[in-house]
């Protein structure tokens, strides 16, 4: 990984289209804004996080008695 | 070609009905060939079945059937992940989880699967709208679907397909879903 200290205010470049400012330091939190065109996908590492977790989920839990799933949504 | 799969046995598959997932579903990127298996039951939910990896089926369902107003707003970058160039040529699925107690199923609105029917290759994409939860409870609203429709047997006459007898889903039972779901609406 590349690594690159910046001051508040400072950025970098990513390609020529992208481009991340630090835009507040306090305490441990630190502010980015990010320019980049629109079709580019932003998304917080946890919302990647929380998608992985749920298909992990969804195919360890998946049923394999498909009778009783069809058999409980039948059920009036 | 004869697949095995531990949900539906032995499945003979077209190669036409091969889907690519050029970069799997998160979590399984390992994972690039898929196909959909319809179980030919009523619950109106679809297996993506993967060739590699028998034990791997998620269970999806078409978003619309428990959410009327879902809407997939796909970036032009989105459509071109999957060689697509208009959303008719497009199915979009959401995946479910299923527990054992069932009535906590859930969709996951935010990344649904996106195919492409003429070329067969799907992404799961990540949607930009934040409000879009990856796990939308959805028991109540599918087995309303499921159980209004079947309570008027006059709409299911011509749908009906042989029980416990899994089929690809191609295009023929398809049409008469999505007929038989015009008819309910």
């Amino acid at each position: 990984m590349l690594v690159l200290t910046r001051k508040l205010g400072e950025s970098i470049a990513i390609d020529d289209n992208i481009k991340i400012v630090v835009v507040q330091i306090k305490g441990k939190q630190v502010r980015l804004g990010i320019k980049a065109p629109k079709e580019t996908k932003i998304h917080r590492e946890e919302v990647y996080q929380a998608i992985h977790d749920q298909n992990t989920e969804a195919a360890n839990s998946a049923p394999t008695d498909l009778d009783a799933l069809n058999a409980e949504l039948n059920k009036k | 070609m004869k697949v095995n799969t531990t949900r539906f046995g032995e499945l003979q598959v077209n190669t036409e009905d091969v889907i690519t997932m050029t970069e799997g579903i998160l979590g399984f990127e390992n994972l690039k060939k898929f196909f959909v298996v319809d179980p030919g039951d009523s619950t109106l939910i679809l297996w993506l079945q993967s060739i590699e990896d028998e034990k791997i089926a998620f269970p999806v369902i078409e978003p619309k059937i428990f959410k009327p107003d879902y809407i997939a707003k796909l970036l032009p970058s989105d459509m071109n992940s999957v060689s697509l160039e208009s959303l008719d040529q497009a199915k979009i699925y959401t995946i479910l989880t299923i527990p054992s107690d069932i009535t906590q199923m859930s969709a996951n609105l935010k990344a649904p699967v996106v195919i492409n029917n003429k070329k067969q290759i799907a992404r799961q994409i990540v949607l930009q709208d934040s409000k879009l939860s990856v796990k939308f409870e959805m028991y109540k609203e599918l087995k309303r679907y499921i159980v209004s429709f079947s309570s008027d047997d006059s709409k299911r006459t011509n749908v009906q397909e042989p029980k416990n007898e899994a089929s690809v889903n191609n295009a023929a039972p398809d049409a008469a879903r999505k007929q038989e779901r015009n008819q309910e609406l």
